[in-house]
């Protein structure tokens, strides 16, 4: 730390934070700019600085072990073939206030509901777009639009029932990164992290009242009943995996188990008279509601894309007659195209009236003029992303690539202008991390989760993602990103 | 439950059933070549590789007897192919990577202590080779595997609801068993024919081993004595392996415990699906058809173990038929249940 006299006395060689170095550019989550820590975190801090470091380094082997053992793993594509790894922990949590997560939570669902009334007037009436609130051309031309999704009744507005919305937080507060409401992942994670973290910190953990976040499941499978067609008692439920090899593979095994429904593949499901079955030893028997966690485009080969074997063919029909119900509905991915992500703020204001809460990343769209322009001028300083990527494929990190990397980059935008937006690059902010010499600053994002049936809850808590690498911006599991557990202290 | 996940549970059930066959096989057959004669070690790889229904790398078992070296080298390698050899996905890590990677699949059916019992076992040898257990005492490795796979089974016995799952965990486990016992008991006899030298011997004389060991591999070498004293006559140990209804090696326990696991699965359902009957005929023709066989013709005793045998493996596909892969329209739409 730079300064030790605001409070803290300075801490002694060999001591956890003895080489912690904050940036006055860096909101740093554990301390003041002062280098004290904040008010919120001091018995962690405390707690923490007690440990001997060898002990930290211990729990953290442990944890990641179990991991391990216990097949917390994700599969990564790529050097040779599909491996199984664990998103690596690292165990010094990050603390959110309390009243910065009342805040956070206001936003996030006044955000959802706008998205949701959004989704339905794209797919609906289409007010929005004729009253210029969002150009129609990007709405119309954006490869995530659905068109058999025009007229499709969605149980109480629902487009989006999950969503994981991705936020990082600079001096100037918490900013909307993007809204992933297509079919978001790392909830199991979050309660992975939580679980090991609780076990190895139990002492800080109990003094800081941390929030539960354990009961994300069950959550979960009240918001799936709600939209059940018929809306009967317990309505049959299952979630819909593309299978063992896709990434996420272990979360949708978690989820299903945590819910206690089955966890089907397309091959399982039967679409039959318009109705929807899945296959057990008992013979079909009909499902309610789908959680997917397969993407439209694989969901059913004869109302998208043909060549899906992963799909079940009919299934958008029986959709459509209202006799099952598949969460999140196709077509959402138009509300969280990273172009039209820069409309977000007027369609919050247009859809509820009200000034939004979240603060969305300043964005230029490259299909603009200007917007190209600027970017190719500033490509060092600037973030730039494909509309429709995700997990941290296909960016430009200006600032951290080299000049050929920026002039191969340019080459695609002016290429291809409609597919990039760029953004000034950001201010993450920054958390200790556990390193072979005691804590240092790594940056972090987070990520909630917001579920919405018939209404909309939340579990006080995020998947915390953390960039291993010093200085590094990208926190994404498929590039080496880690995990920390997030604590939701109660007011 | 989802056929899928009941087909998950299955081949758990035959993969871990198979690989601890195979480590008791091995195991018995190094005890074999501790002090055996080279001719008799040879005949036990022809009844192990026979009982496995197996063809070692290369076509054949190489007959090399006047070269103790040569038969030792070839242990080594016969070793590797039935435990660690890539080509062979019947390997003894082939069964345990191929029960992890169903149980993987199925997880959200398969209890958290079994997970993990079943992850660390396959962790435990997926990076070892032939000669990380050859040096120094390979038994120790293949009791250490069967031991986990016997923990697997435990963890299963006192955590599993007693659903479809774990009946069709059992259901994998006893149609391997009987198919192997089955495979096992032909081989023997083809490499040991029963009326040759050692029938009738007299108490007195020193045990027939291959007899002996046959008992061994199946774990029922003490009750045997108990019943039938130290005698160790050729047909009286196959008439307790295929009908004693006691022995859990036994054929005719085995689809018992299929016949329960079936009725199980079926319950409530208007027909007993042709697996059930195929066992329950099965089990009736050894309860009542075997004791009347003639001792004397081993032809027709052959015989018979073949069609038992045949009988086993058909087992599977009315299995898959009726459970797993029914089509689409073949589906009678089920009542609501677990």
């Amino acid at each position: 730390m730079t300064e030790a006299d605001s409070g803290a006395p300075p801490p002694e060689e060999g001591h956890l934070f003895a080489g912690y170095e904050t940036d006055p550019v860096f909101y740093d989550e554990m301390f003041d700019t002062g280098g004290s820590p904040w008010d919120h975190c001091r018995e962690l801090w405390a707690a923490l600085g007690e440990t001997p470091p060898d002990a930290l380094a211990t729990m953290q082997e442990r944890a990641e072990r179990s991991f391990l053992h216990e097949g917390i793993t994700f599969s990564v594509y790529g050097e040779e073939g599909a491996q199984e790894r664990i998103i690596p922990i690292d165990i010094v949590p990050r603390i959110v206030a309390a009243e910065h997560w009342d805040f956070l939570e206001r936003g996030l669902r006044q955000r959802l509901e706008a998205l949701n009334l959004f989704l339905a007037d794209i797919y609906g009436p289409g007010r929005a777009i004729a009253d210029g609130v969002s150009p129609a051309d990007l709405v119309r031309g954006c490869p995530q639009l659905r068109d058999a999704m025009q007229g499709v009744d969605v149980p109480h507005g629902a487009y989006v029932s999950v969503c994981g919305t991705d936020l990082v937080r600079t001096h100037d507060g918490f900013l909307v990164l993007e809204d992933n409401l297509r079919v978001p992942s790392g909830v199991s994670y979050m309660l992975a992290n939580r679980a090991a973290v609780k076990t190895s910190l139990r002492d800080a953990f109990r003094r800081h009242r941390v929030r539960g976040i354990e009961h994300y499941g069950r959550l979960l499978r009240r918001t799936l009943a709600e939209l059940s067609p018929h809306g009967g008692p317990d309505p049959t439920i299952v979630l819909m995996t593309p299978g063992v090899y896709n990434s996420a593979f272990y979360e949708h095994m978690f989820l299903a188990r945590e819910m206690g429904v089955e966890l089907v593949q397309g091959a399982d499901l039967v679409a039959r008279d318009g109705f929807v079955y899945m296959r057990t030893t008992g013979g079909l028997r009909r499902v309610d509601v789908i959680y997917r966690r397969i993407d439209d485009d694989f969901l059913d080969p004869l109302t998208f894309r043909p060549d899906s074997v992963l799909g079940t063919p009919g299934l958008f029909d029986a959709y459509r007659l209202g006799n099952v119900t598949i969460a999140n509905a196709p077509g959402t991915g138009v509300a969280d195209d990273k172009s039209v992500y820069a409309y977000v703020p007027d369609i919050i204001r247009y859809f509820l009236n009200e000034e939004p809460l979240l603060a969305n990343v300043e964005t230029r769209l490259c299909r603009d003029p200007d917007g190209l322009e600027y970017t190719l001028d500033n490509l060092d300083k600037l973030v730039v992303k494909e509309v429709g990527g995700s997990g941290g494929y296909g960016m430009l990190v200006g600032p951290h690539a080299t000049a050929a990397e920026r002039a191969d980059f340019a080459e695609k935008i002016r290429a291809a202008p409609e597919n990039y937006i760029s953004q000034p690059t950001l201010d993450l902010s920054r958390a200790p991390c556990l390193t072979e010499d005691g804590a240092a600053p790594r940056h972090v994002d987070l990520r909630p989760f917001v579920l919405r049936g018939k209404e909309t809850r939340m579990v006080p808590g995020a998947f915390c993602r953390v960039a291993l690498t010093p200085g590094s911006l990208v926190v994404n599991s498929s590039q080496g990103g880690g995990g920390k557990d997030l604590w939701v202290l109660s007011g | 439950m989802l056929s899928r996940s009941a087909l998950g549970l299955y081949w758990i059930g035959r993969y871990l059933e198979r690989a601890q066959h195979s480590c008791r096989l091995i195991a018995d057959q190094l005890e074999t070549m501790k002090d055996r004669p080279v001719d008799e070690i040879d005949k036990s790889w022809r009844r192990l590789y026979g009982g496995l229904r197996r063809v070692p790398a290369g076509g054949e078992l190489s007959s090399n007897l006047g070269d103790e070296g040569f038969m030792l080298v070839d242990a080594f390698t016969l070793t590797d192919d039935l435990t660690f050899d890539a080509g062979n996905p019947d390997s003894i890590r082939g069964c345990l990577a191929n029960a992890r990677e169903n149980a993987r699949q199925v997880r959200n059916v398969v209890d958290e202590d079994l997970w993990a019992c079943l992850n660390l076992a396959f962790f435990d040898l997926r990076d070892l080779g032939i000669t990380d257990i050859w040096r120094d005492r390979p038994g120790d490795f293949y009791r250490r595997t069967e031991d986990a796979v016997r923990t697997f089974f435990g963890i299963a016995g006192s955590n599993m609801y007693r659903d479809d799952g774990w009946h069709f965990l059992q259901l994998g486990r006893f149609v391997e068993r009987a198919q192997l016992i089955s495979a096992l008991l032909e081989a023997q006899l083809a490499v040991y024919p029963a009326g040759g030298p050692t029938a009738n011997q007299a108490v007195d004389q020193a045990a027939d081993p291959d007899w002996l060991s046959l008992l061994r591999i199946c774990a029922a070498r003490e009750a045997y004595g108990r019943l039938h004293s130290l005698h160790y006559d050729p047909a009286a140990v196959v008439d307790f392996l295929v009908a004693d209804p006691l022995l859990s090696r036994s054929i005719r326990y085995a689809l018992g415990q299929v016949g329960q696991a079936l009725d199980a699965v079926s319950a409530g359902r208007p027909l007993i699906a042709e697996a059930g009957r195929r066992a329950g005929r099965l089990a009736a023709a050894i309860d009542y058809d075997w004791p009347n066989r003639d001792p004397a013709d081993e032809e027709a005793i052959r015989a018979t173990l073949r069609g038992i045998g045949e009988s086993c493996r058909r087992l599977h596909d009315d299995i898959d038929a009726a459970y797993f892969s029914y089509g689409p329209e073949d589906g009678e739409v089920g009542e609501d249940g677990p």
